[in-house]
């Protein structure tokens, strides 16, 4: 069975991908599940889905917690430790990594000892929303049992209902990386169904009962959501032109829906970077336009430069 | 008006509501809440039916200073009344310091409001009860991936209504609804004018009764367009008079604005891609005029 799990911000087209996947796989005879994982799926925020392929009829259910291939549409999810992106990887996984960067460094910086396949992602913002597809198309290069017909198949059964331009423009993006990754094909193998014997029953640990000032002391905090840092979701930043902010009535600061921008002291604005998720309405209503937006990736890039 | 209320600049710059929830970036929702909750203040007890906002306070994280209590879809303002009574009945018996009331805000998207908790939301203002309704419409069911709700407007394309035309209703007007139980007070505003929803929600909060908070929600994904427009596409909807700003007090509906001179429908309209089949591949003119002569003829009473 192939054990596939996809990750990716929501509005990358992940489950989408799934979808695809699935269907191709399918089309290629196999019995299949795909799945997405239903929860917070907002634009920006981490997601994912799973896809079992098998030649046998596929009696497990749930989430997939050995995977043998994660595929993550977008690198910067490694750093978010709730989006578990490496959970339940081991020597025999297959990581491809749509990004930037070669294959060993990304071996050694993530201390991974499978194979790892980098799928080059240019960046633009156009391949960025489609980061499902391709790595749907890139899955199925790996696995080596899909067709490119199989694979154009899926794409025109998933996305008939959003017409012909989707389909033309998703097909043209799940194709070049089932090109890209063709020296790969076949270095995904089906691993074994699961054992009941290996079951390992989780790690219990038993807390004694104490009122709830004590067990429990969060839900006498205020304002607790200040510790997720919803800046991790931003694929574009706003940047303050302190030379030309009025120092106005705090329009960017009431406008921002997220609490994001406080005013100081002497009345200039101040982004909250770490909670910021990149809606730009900053950038659109400041009147005397002091606020501009920057590509995430490009300004992570000019403060690393920048660090000593 | 409240003299204190004049210009921006009288706004609250410091917020209440904490950064980091769970809703999508440029949540025309949250942007009216984040608002609202700066005039009505930490001593507040939303009761949050099923919606969007079921996520802001998931355990153990909360954007509130005060407390949340999640209730099933029909049944907030029956949580609202179980609030209301537990602090009064507290208060009456010497257990809690008057000083320590709090104001019990059900807190419900329009699914809720206009479809299947109408009916807990009709007896609690029938009772009386003093609590303050607020609804953020973001025109479907958005939390599952906008299917339509009674407060879908005409033409409207949601995951539910994907016929030629859009949405075959026409929104389900859930002020006049209120209106006519005669509450104390109802009042529509929008995140995007800030400064008039700022006046509604301190005329709210000095009032004792039921009283609604109707909040337009541009929902960037379930209304498709760019996040960063959900200010404009808000400022649009007044500017068009597809969403009136008014309020009812003292038996009276007052248009706190009245857009002059009103812009045609299709400027909102052409903005968002849940009406993008109503200009491509051709305009789809009988749905147009109808929008039109819709908001038209409110306009044409008010102004009667």
């Amino acid at each position: 069975m192939y054990r596939i799990r996809l990750h990716g911000r929501g509005g990358q087209g992940i489950k989408t991908g799934s979808r695809i996947l699935g269907s191709a796989f399918f089309g290629a005879g196999f019995e299949v599940q795909d799945a997405p994982v239903y929860g917070a799926e907002r634009r920006g925020a981490s997601m994912a889905a799973h896809v079992r392929a098998a030649r046998s009829p596929i009696r497990e259910r749930g989430v997939i917690t050995r995977p043998d291939l994660v595929a993550l549409a977008d690198e910067t999810l490694l750093q978010v430790p709730a989006a578990n992106v490496l959970s339940g990887v081991g020597p025999d996984s297959v990581l491809l990594l749509h990004g930037n960067g070669d294959a060993e460094t990304w071996r050694a910086r993530l201390a991974f000892s499978g194979t790892v396949v980098v799928l080059p992602a240019a960046g633009e913002h156009a391949e960025a929303e489609l980061g499902g597809a391709r790595c749907a198309g890139a899955a199925a290069r790996l696995a080596g049992v899909i067709s490119r017909q199989q694979l154009m198949a899926a794409i025109a059964q998933e996305l008939a209902s959003l017409g012909p331009s989707a389909t033309e423009t998703t097909t043209a993006q799940a194709l070049a990386a089932y090109d890209a990754v063709a020296r790969h094909a076949g270095v995904l193998r089906e691993s074994r169904p699961a054992a009941a014997v290996a079951f390992a029953a989780p790690e219990w640990i038993d807390l004694p009962l104490e009122s709830a000032r004590i067990a429990a002391p969060d839900i006498f905090a205020a304002a607790t959501s200040v510790e997720m840092r919803t800046g991790l979701w931003r694929t574009m930043r706003p940047e303050i032109d302190y030379a030309h902010c009025n120092r106005c009535a705090w329009i960017c600061s009431t406008l921002c829906p997220d609490s994001a921008i406080r005013v100081l002291a002497d009345r200039s604005p101040e982004i909250d970077l770490e909670h910021c998720k990149g809606c730009m309405i900053c950038v659109s209503v400041c009147p005397p336009h002091a606020i501009r937006a920057l590509p995430e990736r490009a300004a992570r890039a000019r403060e690393l430069a920048a660090a000593p | 008006m409240n003299p204190a209320l004049r210009r921006m600049k009288d706004l609250p710059s410091t917020h209440l509501l904490g950064a980091g929830s769970a809703m999508c970036a440029g949540c025309g929702g949250l942007l009216a809440l984040h608002e609202i909750y700066d005039l009505l203040g930490a001593r507040t007890v939303f009761v949050n039916a099923a919606s969007c906002m079921t996520l802001l306070a998931s355990y153990p994280f909360t954007p509130f200073r005060g407390s949340w209590l999640y209730t099933a879809m029909a049944s907030a303002p029956a949580g609202a009344q179980g609030v209301r009574d537990a602090l009064d009945i507290l208060i009456g018996q010497g257990r809690l310091p008057p000083e320590e009331d709090l104001t019990a805000v059900a807190l419900t998207g329009d699914g809720a409001a206009t479809g299947i908790g109408l009916s807990a939301t009709s007896g609690a203002i029938d009772r009386g009860l003093d609590f303050i309704y607020l609804c953020y419409d973001n025109e479907g069911y958005g939390n599952t991936g906008q299917q339509s709700s009674p407060a879908t407007p005409l033409g409207a394309r949601t995951a539910t209504s994907g016929g030629a035309h859009g949405h075959a209703a026409s929104k389900k007007d859930l002020f006049a609804i209120w209106v006519a139980h005669r509450p104390v007070y109802a009042a529509t505003v929008v995140g995007a004018d800030p400064l008039d929803l700022a006046r509604k929600i301190d005329k709210a909060r000095a009032l004792t009764g039921p009283r609604l908070i109707h909040a337009l929600a541009p929902c960037p994904p379930g209304w498709s367009f760019d996040p960063a427009e959900a200010v404009e596409i808000g400022r649009l909807a007044v500017k068009t008079g597809v969403w009136p700003l008014k309020e009812y007090v003292d038996g009276k509906v007052v248009h706190t604005h009245v857009p002059h001179p009103r812009l045609p429908v299709e400027e909102y309209l052409k903005r968002q891609g849940r009406f993008r089949h109503l200009f491509e591949p051709e305009r789809d003119v009988q749905v147009l005029a109808r929008i039109q002569s819709q908001v038209d003829a409110y306009w044409a009473e008010v102004c009667a």
